[in-house]
Formats: C-alpha cells, sequence, structure tokens
C-alpha cells in the first residue's frame, strides 16, 4: 500500500499541499512509520487563503511545519472514530473538534473525501485549512 | 444580506453585530471616521517606528546592562536595520515604506520639538519619541502573559530548555564581571526574570515591525484616494493579519558579536499566535490601572479579583482624565502629536477647544482607530476559524453569529466606548 506523502504526490489537486509538507520538511516523517491521521488540505482550500500568507510560511519552514502538524493527529482514525470521539488532540499540540452532526466537518472544515487508507495511517480531505485557537 | 437568513440577533449591540456580519467594523462607515482613522494610524507609525528598533536594540544589544541609561539610546545599526517585509532591501516585501528608518521620525531624532542638539540633552529635556509607552506595552504582555494562556510563548519562558539558554547567555555577557556573576549565583530567579522580560521586549519589537509600514501604506493609499470606506481599511489590516501571520517570533541576543538564541526560531513560534493575539488582549483590553489618574479601592472590589477582567486597555479608557503628564497612554498621545498630517490637526482646530484640547481629541480619534483595529482582529479570527459571512450553511452563520455576541460580550461592561465610538459627536 502506498504512504501517506505517495497517495498526495501521485493524485491531483494537493501540489500546494506536497510543495509545503516538502518546504517544512516534513516528508519524511510523513513517508515514514506512523500511524497517522491526516486531514489533507486540497489545492482550493490553499488558494483560500489571502495573498501571502502562504510565501510568508514557506520562508519558514518551523513556522510552517507547525501550521501542518495542526493537521495530523497520532494513530489511524476513521470517520466513524473521529465523530465518535468528537475532539483530537493534534500533533501540534492545539485540539481539533470534529462534527459529525450533518455533514462530517474537522473544525471550521468540511471533509470532501473520507478514510483514504494509506501504508502508515490514514487521510480526509478538506476543503478549508485549519487554523488552531 | 446574511442576516435574512439568521432571525436577527437581540444583543444589547445589536447593531454593531449586524454591521460585523455585512463585513463591516465595529466604527460606523463614514468619511469622517475613515479620515481620523487613517490619520492617526499615520501619526502612530512615525514613533512606532523608533519603539521597534529600540525595543530590539534593548533585548538585543543592551541586554542585562546594569546600568541602562542608555537604552534608548538606540544605535545607528539599529535605525539603518532593513526592516524584513518592507522597502526595497527587505527579504519577503510585503509593504512599501522604507527599510531603514521613516526620515520624519529621523528629522524629529535631530531637532525634537525645541532645537537641534545633543542626544542628551533632549533625553534629559524630555524632548524625544516616548520609549516608556513601548515598556508600558511590553511589560502589560510580561504581567498577563501566563494568565493569559494564548500561544506558547509565555510557556516556553518557564521550561528548561529557555532556561537553559538563558543561563549560557547570562554567564557569557557577566564572563569579566565577576560581581555580576556572584550575584547571578546568589540570585538566579531575578536575573532569569529580566531575561525573560527581555524577551517580551524581543517580541513586541518584532510585533510592531510588522505594524509600523502597514499603517504608513494605509496612510499613503488614502491620500492616492485608495480607500473608500472603514470596512477598506479594515480589510487591509485583515489581510495584513493573515499575510504575515506565520512570521517567527523569536529572541537573539549578541554577545561580543556572538549570537545567542535564547527563543531560537525553530521553536515555530508565530507573529499571530504568539505575539498578535497576546498583544491585542494584554493592551488594547487590559493592561492594569495607571498610577497617578484615580485611586481604586480594592478591598470594595472596584480592581477586580481575576486578570482576565482588567479593563484599563484603550478600549475602555476615559481619555480625559488619562490625559495627565507621564502616564503611558499620554505619553503615546505626546508622540503622535509631533506627527499628525495637516488635514486631521486642521479638524481639531475646528472642534471642542481647538488646539487647547488636542490631545485629548487625538486620544478619542486614537481609541475609534483602535476599535477598527480590533474589528480587524475578529474579523480576522472569523475568517481563521469560523465561516466566510457569505455562507450558504445557516448553521454556520449561526456558529459566526455566537462568536461575534461573545466578542461584542466584552463591551458590555459601563466602561467601554464601543457606545460612544457609535456617535461622531464623542471626542
Amino acid at each position: 500500500m502506498p504512504s501517506i506523502v505517495d497517495i498526495a504526490v501521485n493524485n491531483e489537486g494537493f501540489s500546494t499541499l506536497v510543495a509545503a509538507v516538502q518546504a517544512a520538511g516534513l516528508v519524511e516523517t510523513l513517508a515514514g512509520e506512523g500511524d497517522f491521521t491526516v486531514f489533507a488540505p486540497n489545492d482550493d482550500a490553499f488558494a483560500k487563503l489571502p495573498p501571502g500568507t502562504i510565501q510568508t510560511l514557506v520562508q519558514n519552514p518551523p513556522q510552517l511545519a507547525r501550521i501542518l502538524t495542526y493537521h495530523v493527529a497520532a494513530g489511524r482514525l476513521t470517520k466513524d472514530d473521529l465523530i465518535k470521539l468528537g475532539e483530537v488532540t493534534s500533533i501540534e499540540g492545539s485540539p481539533i473538534p470534529i462534527n459529525g452532526e450533518d455533514d462530517f466537518e474537522v473544525k471550521n472544515a468540511t471533509v470532501l473525501a473520507a478514510d483514504i487508507e494509506a501504508d502508515n495511517g490514514i487521510i480526509h480531505v478538506i476543503d478549508n485549512v485549519i487554523l488552531m485557537g | 444580506m446574511i442576516t435574512t437568513k439568521i432571525p436577527p440577533s437581540t444583543h444589547p449591540h445589536a447593531d454593531v453585530i449586524h454591521r460585523l456580519e455585512a463585513g463591516g467594523s465595529m466604527l460606523p462607515d463614514t468619511p469622517e471616521n475613515l479620515m481620523q482613522i487613517i490619520g492617526i494610524y499615520k501619526a502612530y507609525a512615525v514613533p512606532m517606528d523608533f519603539y521597534w528598533r529600540d525595543l530590539l536594540y534593548i533585548a538585543e544589544q543592551v541586554f542585562l546592562e546594569p546600568f541602562r541609561f542608555f537604552k534608548y539610546f538606540i544605535s545607528d545599526e539599529y535605525l539603518e536595520r532593513q526592516n524584513h517585509y518592507a522597502g526595497d532591501q527587505a527579504d519577503l516585501r510585503i509593504w512599501r515604506g522604507t527599510g531603514s528608518a521613516h526620515p520624519e521620525l529621523l528629522e524629529f531624532m535631530k531637532k525634537g520639538e525645541t532645537f537641534k542638539s545633543s542626544k542628551l540633552f533632549h533625553h534629559l529635556f524630555h524632548d524625544r519619541i516616548n520609549m516608556e509607552f513601548a515598556e508600558a506595552c511590553m511589560r502589560a504582555m510580561l504581567w498577563h502573559g501566563r494568565d493569559m494562556g494564548l500561544g506558547k510563548f509565555d510557556a516556553y519562558l518557564d521550561s528548561d530548555e529557555y532556561k537553559a539558554n538563558a543561563d549560557r547567555a547570562i554567564k557569557a555577557y557577566f564572563k569579566k564581571n565577576p560581581v555580576m556573576l556572584g550575584l547571578y549565583k546568589l540570585f538566579p530567579d531575578m536575573f532569569l526574570e529580566q531575561v525573560r522580560e527581555l524577551s517580551y521586549y524581543a517580541n513586541l519589537g518584532l510585533f510592531w515591525e510588522v505594524m509600523a509600514p502597514v499603517f504608513f501604506e494605509m496612510s499613503d493609499i488614502y491620500d492616492e484616494g485608495g480607500f473608500k470606506g472603514v470596512p477598506d481599511a479594515m480589510n487591509f489590516l485583515v489581510n495584513g493579519i493573515f499575510a504575515i501571520a506565520g512570521r517567527p517570533i523569536y529572541h537573539h541576543v549578541y554577545i561580543d558579536g556572538e549570537c545567542f538564541e535564547i527563543i531560537p526560531k525553530s521553536k515555530g513560534f508565530t507573529w499571530l499566535y504568539e505575539a498578535a493575539l497576546p498583544y491585542v488582549e494584554a493592551v488594547f483590553y487590559r493592561t492594569a490601572p495607571f498610577r497617578g489618574t484615580k485611586s481604586y479601592n480594592a478591598q470594595a472590589h472596584e480592581v477586580p479579583d481575576a486578570q482576565k477582567d482588567f479593563h484599563y486597555g484603550i478600549l475602555y479608557a476615559d481619555v480625559f482624565p488619562v490625559g495627565t503628564a507621564g502616564i503611558p497612554p499620554t505619553l503615546l498621545m505626546d508622540d503622535m502629536y509631533h506627527f499628525l498630517p495637516q488635514y486631521l490637526k486642521d479638524y481639531y482646530k475646528e472642534h471642542c477647544r481647538g488646539e487647547d484640547d488636542e490631545l485629548i481629541q487625538l486620544g478619542i480619534t486614537f481609541q475609534r482607530s483602535m476599535y477598527n483595529v480590533t474589528s480587524a482582529v475578529i474579523q480576522a479570527l472569523r475568517t481563521a476559524l469560523l465561516y466566510p459571512l457569505d455562507d450558504p450553511n445557516p448553521k454556520h452563520l449561526q456558529k459566526n453569529r455566537e462568536f461575534f455576541e461573545a466578542q461584542m460580550d466584552r463591551f458590555l461592561r459601563p466602561e467601554a466606548r464601543l457606545r460612544d465610538i457609535q456617535n461622531a459627536e464623542y471626542r
């Protein structure tokens, strides 16, 4: 089975995420041993951020890594697991609220595709970059 | 208009909440308000260009100097230091501006209000930029830092890693001073606390390094006829907040040319989480009562028991009695007074007691302008953490509504000036 990074690289619509993961130096981590639950914003999600946001972050890898690790939780958590938990702690350290009332929502993002299995974890594609706070 | 999708708010500040939901500011959108806030942003940007440079100079160079009389005597290197985000030589140019100190600041530093003289004369005569104001803001952040629990900066100051970094710098700084090293051995916590304070100097300096060119550019855009109303000015700030959100917050100290990383950039601390949000909370909302303005009886609960209930910031300030010599807000007003654009000077002459109460008039303009900055922070948080204003889902709009209402709850206390700034006659 491909790793989380392989899936992101080989599917269309994740070029910004892949570039960001590379700039932050997180490729090895996310291709390595898991398991991870990754909330993966697609290219449209990144495009929604006001101009300059990504540029400043790419120039500062530790800060970029912090935002990206807010999109990752430890363990292999499916949609059902996440909804049951209601909240997970990100690798960054801040909590990520989960809502399964109507749509499957991760903080203020809606999950566009859930439960994409990878060798070292599971991916849920989201329509917004989520931020701590 | 999104208010049609959910019933109107019944909050006492419903009018303001509906304006925020329509993409507006807490400050009403009138040409007079726009003129006032932009004029004061310009007047604020010039001293701020000194504040951030000197804050970093103190944090990085003066450091633990036992005799700190000269800490406001900024070096040429720090006046010429290129802004990271403005000017031709910026690492990442987001704003136009000048990279080194603003020409109006340099001119004022030479002449002051009086005449061209030595730095020492201007300092002793108090004819200079009032750095004491910047330090008061820094101390508000330091004092409220632990209680606010915002970001990871303050918690890091208590970590063993930070203590080890500070220890290395302290020992290097005093390596030729056995008396101070002896004192350090006897009272290590006192020295550590000084370094923590210096880390907040760096934090605030890095925060304002960004805000100064933002305000300069807003003034330029206004002069070019670029802003149509208050919401445009607010949105410029919102975009600025996002553009710079990921800027690193760190504390480096230079001892004999060697850099000691007390808070390394690699900690991942960011401008938004570790500087901007704590700054707004500590300085705009909380601060502490200013000595010499009013007496409070703590036993009669005139001062809140909890720090989170402190309400002595600009959003609550009664600008008139606060306008007493020597206290931090008056120091700022005095600083801004030197750099008012002509249109704002003319405007103050037409109202109240003209030039006689200009400091108070400009203080109230400043209050209006900071309600606009706070609106930008509220809208930026809504954008980052919640939903677009035109979201088709009523549940999302309801979440936005609850967020706006919670923010407005903070202005329910009688000291809040939110209702006053709705009125053009409040001056």
